[in-house]
């Protein structure tokens, strides 16, 4: 544990899944299954070696016959209890190794999906599905084998009564399974209002954490009462569906008490008469009235089944929602199958390093990006030429490679396939994400550079100074999404960690936009000379980043309409000249806004 | 520095207060099972009383006494059992509701510097892990453990009652039960806690790879990623086997405390039979006692370690009440809407001071940008100059009274600070901006809108308003969100408004005009604006210049650019022409 490769399960049906995970360990829940019923078995068998002992009659006290009665209500009892903690070791192992599997089936699918699984299901639900549905599918194989010894001992009762009386015997077999009936048609409304309260409760903790996140925006406006009127609001409703949930499972509660309780009464008043009548020993009785009171624990299993049954079927229907998201397929479509578990690039092998770089052209909007040089995209909307520069590496679930008009060195990426543009052109977006864990795994995806190049990549992203608030430096821990950094920190070492894919073509997105003046000034004079010999393509408005470019094009209405370096654009004396100075002289920014308003409605 | 955990004491303390608080119900469900408790006990002691008359030959007469008498007791625990249980849960429902809405109360009201230096993680964990841990324990341990203790207690009375001689064969597995259960609960308490910080471990790494997906594509973070959740998985793993070994040794303990009675009581009932002082049916009676007492003993040993779980994360959880307030609000009503900081200094780690002596005369009504290179203070400035932290020397006042000793509600009437953080609350659009003013009509919150530029994109959302964002719901963009924020600080209208990096998400033009439709709304209100863009500088009425802590430079942008200082030189190198 956890598997080396959870395997491919079948997606049809909440039950074809579960009956592949059932075929991956049948051997545990066979072993289970029997160590169940051995251990039900033997409990049940109590109350009869009971009443066989006080039929020997008490009367002369401590007889041999006795003691050997007692003795073989201690090794049967002793049996029982080994086999019930065997049973639990099976049952859990059973129980981890379903949920486990599930939970990193999905785990690993969400890793190979890309942005598409957030386009088509929400965040907390993708995490719902391993935090509680991944352990649902767990219980289903905790369950089932206590289900069938629960079954066994059951059947086995039955058998018994049956030999001592043909009336009682056919009344346990059954009464028992109408007494289940009964309690199930409760059990389905339970759990409905169960999930129902789950559900609340949920949103509450995702108010709870909200609190917490948002605590500082809080306190800068005093929103505090605001905020905790909604969480108690929200709390309020958690109690009531609480209270909606004691309703039904207190009903639940009397009838397990009542339905055995009056076969139970039922089986005393035959049996007592029975034995008034002499057909059976006072011992039989007490034997009967064992088994009736032994019972309710089957029947307690066989609820609690049903409840897990039903949740574990919801549960997987849930997971396969997850699990359905297409996967990119950047992982899969590579040409060498060896390269799958390792990072995709820098590119390992000799000869490809030795390849002369090539251009990268988008004919869709006449963009050429040459090799080894560092091309600045400008446009009056921003979000224009970002969508352009995404579209360069075919990142995203709104980007399809068989659609891209983009050729690398002439080739169209299509068919490149996505695994070869991974390895050769990486995207760096404006609003990257950080992941916990320790700084140095979090800039170097592949583990294997040294210092000297983390160093250099931070350096090149004059982020030294997170270095420093950082605890232990390279070795400290990020925090989640890096929160007690600044954007302008955060931003940084993104660009730190793009740097260090040390890509083919390396494309970035408004690398400096939450960075002061000084620092962007630092990092745009480093770039260049970092990224030399390589493909470089930056997405900015900023003169300070534009002065050190090779070249830069202007975008217009999706397509390039002037090119040249930062200096002669601003110099040239036509409309394009004229438009590049409107975009990125700061001096004249606000002539144009007015007009831009009109003209550049919002993507999002 | 982490937040405080209650000790024991505490713990006991607040645990009784709690209880005492809701005497009442408890009372009445303490008093349910009791009475359904004794109505199950009736069952074996008829038996007795049967099989006694069997072996008397006196049966006829009883058994349908008997019967009626088992069905009525049956009945009877049944409707109790019921309504007991329901009293129980309605309880536990209610006191968590109390605990936990107590708790965001105190969260909310927790000093910020507080939190900061103990890192959000550990507040989260608390509002989160420890919440769900100690509202199992609560919900359902407390009422589980109220019903098994009455059952067992109720059981060995009855047991003594009917016959005390040979009820005391029912101790037989006190013993090895009390050595299992106290071997087992010294050890679970921090086996399970390792459990559940592997499971948030892993559920914290699944939520980052869903909210990273893109990046985790555009950067091919995919097997380092996969890596992480199976260490998690297996750290996961680890902590299951080590609380299953556990088991392995309670179980078996406590199953066989269980049987022992059964055989010992048979064995010794039969020398007492033997020697004629108890009955057969006595012994019978008792043994199906000593049968049926291992399920609340057992419930009982299973919801203490649950409990003792849960205490530890109520202890977190009530921990967070001994912060110490960061200021104590005075009567004093501010005279005017004048700012004023006097000597100002504040220090992060005792003994550096990130700002030294800074003296700073807000008039009423001034734009006032402040410039400088990051790390000199600017940001600890704007939080001192809106009263978040109390200074460590100096003051801020407004109308003479510092701000820190104005009530929280008070002083967001008058001084408001927003900053570049982009979170959005959980709820409708609404519901964010309407933290700031509860009571604002649609109207004022679309006009709010319209003022930071964001009719626009709000129009076009076909719920508007009630548009769901935030976690599970539409996900704004960080621009998109900082004008939530800044429509927030336009309803709450305050006097004085410190903007930090307000804009700094936006891009530089929208940014601009975004200023500039704001300070149409908000003029005559103070504002002091921080910013790495120069051009704010260049549209405010004076520029205050922070570098190492001080303010160095400080006047209109003409007077400065003039005056060739370091803002000048600023200025030049940001304009490039």
């Amino acid at each position: 544990m956890p598997y080396r490769d959870p395997g491919t399960p079948p997606l049809t049906s909440p039950q074809a899944y579960l009956g592949w995970v059932a075929r991956g360990q049948l051997g545990l829940v066979l072993s289970a299954s029997a160590w169940g019923t051995c251990g039900f078995v033997a409990t049940a068998l109590l109350p009869y070696l009971l009443g066989r002992v006080l039929d020997h009659g008490l009367q002369d006290g401590p007889t041999d016959e006795v003691v050997r009665g007692v003795l073989v209500l201690l090794a049967v009892g002793t049996v029982g209890v080994l086999a019930n903690v065997v049973e639990h070791r099976r049952a859990v192992e059973n129980w981890v190794r379903a949920a486990f599997r599930s939970a990193q089936l999905l785990g690993h699918h969400v890793t190979r999906t890309g942005d598409a699984v957030t386009v088509e299901l929400p965040t907390g639900e993708v995490v719902s599905t391993v935090a509680s549905d991944s352990l649902r599918v767990g219980e289903v194989f905790w369950i089932v084998p206590r289900l069938l010894g629960a079954v066994a001992a059951y059947l086995v009762v039955a058998v018994l009564l049956l030999r001592s009386s043909v009336p009682l015997g056919v009344a346990v077999l059954i009464g028992l399974p109408a007494v289940a009936a009964v309690l199930g048609l409760v059990v389905r409304p339970l759990t409905r209002r169960e999930s129902g309260q789950r559900e609340a409760a949920g949103r509450l903790t995702t108010l709870g954490a909200d609190t917490v996140s948002g605590l500082r925006i809080l306190r800068g406006i005093g929103g505090e009462e605001a905020f905790a009127a909604r969480y108690r609001e929200q709390s309020q409703r958690v109690r009531t569906a609480g209270v909606a949930v004691a309703r039904t499972q207190s009903l639940l509660d009397g009838l397990t008490v009542l339905l055995p309780g009056l076969l139970l009464a039922g089986i005393v008043w035959f049996g007592a008469r029975l034995a008034a009548a002499g057909t059976i020993t006072p011992g039989q009785l007490v034997t009967f009235y064992g088994y009736a009171a032994f019972l309710t624990g089957p029947l307690d299993v066989a609820t609690d089944a049903l409840r897990i049954l039903t949740r574990g079927v919801v549960g997987v229907r849930r997971m396969l929602r997850v699990l359905a998201v297409p996967t990119t397929g950047a992982e899969h479509d590579g040409p060498r199958p060896a390269e799958r578990n390792r990072p995709l690039s820098p590119d390992p092998s000799p000869a490809a390093r030795l390849r002369p770089a090539e251009d990268l052209v988008d004919e869709r909007s006449g963009l050429r990006v040459r090799a080894g040089r560092l091309t600045a995209l400008v446009s009056a909307d921003p979000d224009e030429s970002a969508a352009l520069a995404v579209r360069l590496g075919v990142l995203g679930a709104e980007h399809r490679i068989e659609d891209s008009l983009v050729r690398l060195g002439g080739t169209r990426l299509a068919e490149r396939g996505l695994a070869e543009v991974r390895r050769r052109i990486v995207v760096a977006e404006s609003a990257p994400h950080l992941f916990t864990g320790r700084l140095r795994s979090g800039l170097d995806r592949g583990g294997d550079a040294d210092d000297a190049a983390l160093l250099s990549a931070l350096a090149t992203a004059d982020a030294g100074d997170v270095l420093d608030s950082v605890p232990h430096g390279l070795d400290g821990e990020i925090e989640e999404k890096g929160r007690s950094l600044s954007g302008g920190q955060r931003q940084r070492l993104a660009l730190a960690r793009a740097l260090l894919t040390e890509a083919e073509v390396l494309v970035l997105v408004e690398p400096t936009s939450a960075v002061d003046a000084h620092t962007e000034s630092r990092i745009a004079q480093r770039l260049g000379p970092a990224r030399a010999g390589r493909t470089t393509v930056v997405v900015t408005a900023s003169p300070l980043v534009l002065e050190h470019a090779d070249e830069v094009a202007l975008i217009d209405d999706g397509r390039v309409v002037a090119r040249g370096d930062h200096h002669s654009l601003l110099t040239d004396d036509g409309p394009a000249g004229h438009r590049y100075r409107a975009v990125v002289s700061r001096a004249e920014a606000e002539d144009s806004t007015e007009e831009e308003e009109n003209r550049a409605p919002s993507r999002r | 520095m982490r937040l405080p955990v209650a000790d024991r004491g505490l713990l006991r303390e607040q645990t009784r207060a709690l209880l005492r608080a809701h005497r009442r119900p408890l009372a009445v469900v303490l008093v349910l099972h009791g009475l359904a408790a004794v109505a199950g006990l009736v069952g074996p002691w008829l038996l007795g009383r049967i099989v006694d008359a069997v072996v008397a030959g006196e049966a006829a007469d009883i058994v349908d006494r008997a019967t009626v008498g088992l069905l009525v007791a049956v009945l009877a625990q049944a409707v109790l059992i019921r309504y007991a249980q329901r009293a129980a849960r309605v309880l536990g429902e209610t006191v968590f509701a109390d605990l936990r809405e107590d708790f965001i109360t105190t969260v909310t009201r927790l000093p910020l510097s507080t939190v900061e230096r103990a890192g959000t993680g550990d507040l989260l964990g608390r509002t989160t892990n420890d919440i769900d841990r100690a509202q199992h324990s609560v919900r359902f341990g407390v009422p589980r453990i109220l019903v098994a203790s009455v059952t067992t207690v109720l059981t060995l009375a009855a047991a003594f009652v009917v016959d005390a001689r040979v009820a005391v064969a029912l101790l037989t597995g006190a013993p090895l039960l009390v050595l299992t259960s106290r071997w087992y609960l010294r050890r679970a308490t921090p086996a399970y806690l390792r459990e559940s910080a592997a499971y948030a471990s892993l559920n914290g790494s699944i939520s980052e790879s869903v909210e990273g997906a893109r990046t985790i594509d555009a950067l091919g973070l995919g097997p380092q990623r996969r890596a992480r959740i199976d260490a998690d998985l297996r750290e996961a793993f680890d902590a299951e086997s080590a609380t299953l070994r556990l088991r392995t040794v309670l179980f078996p303990g406590v199953d066989l405390s269980f049987v022992l009675p059964v055989v010992a009581t048979v064995l010794w009932g039969a020398v007492l039979v033997g020697q004629g002082t108890a009955s057969v049916g006595a012994v019978a009676t008792i043994a199906v006692y000593a049968l049926g007492i291992s399920q609340p003993v057992g419930e009982l040993i299973f919801w203490l370690d649950e409990i003792q779980v849960g205490g530890t994360s109520l202890a977190r959880i009530l921990g967070v009440g001994l912060v110490e307030p960061d200021r104590s609000p005075g009567s004093a009503a501010p005279d005017g809407e004048q700012v004023e900081a006097r000597a100002l200094r504040y220090a992060y780690r005792p003994g550096h001071d990130v700002l030294h002596e800074v003296d700073l005369d807000l008039l009423p009504g001034e734009r006032l940008a402040v410039v400088g290179p990051s790390g000199a203070g600017k940001s600890t400035l704007g939080r001192m100059l809106a009263g978040i932290h109390p200074p460590t020397g100096g003051s801020v006042t407004v109308g003479h009274v510092p701000l820190v000793d104005l009530p929280l509600d008070e002083l967001r009437g008058h001084v408001a600070l927003v900053t570049q953080e982009h979170h959005v609350f959980v709820g409708s659009i609404a519901q964010n901006l309407r933290l700031a003013a509860p009571e604002a009509s649609d109207a004022e919150l679309l006009a709010a809108m319209d003022a930071v530029d964001a009719g626009g994109w709000l129009g076009a959302l076909p719920e508007g308003l009630e548009t769901a964002v935030g976690s599970g719901g539409l996900s704004l963009s960080p621009a998109q969100a900082q004008q939530v924020a800044l429509a927030r600080l336009v309803l709450l209208d305050p006097h004085t408004l410190v903007l930090d990096e307000a804009t700094s998400l936006l891009d530089p033009r929208a940014a601009r005009h975004l200023e500039r439709s704001l300070s149409a709304v908000l003029a005559g209100r103070t504002v002091v604006a921080i910013a790495h863009r120069l051009h704010t500088a260049h549209d405010a009425d004076r520029v205050a210049v922070v570098d190492a802590g001080r303010i160095t430079e400080l006047g209109p942008h003409e007077v400065l650019v003039a005056s060739d200082g370091e803002y000048a030189a600023l200025w030049r190198s940001w304009q490039q022409e």
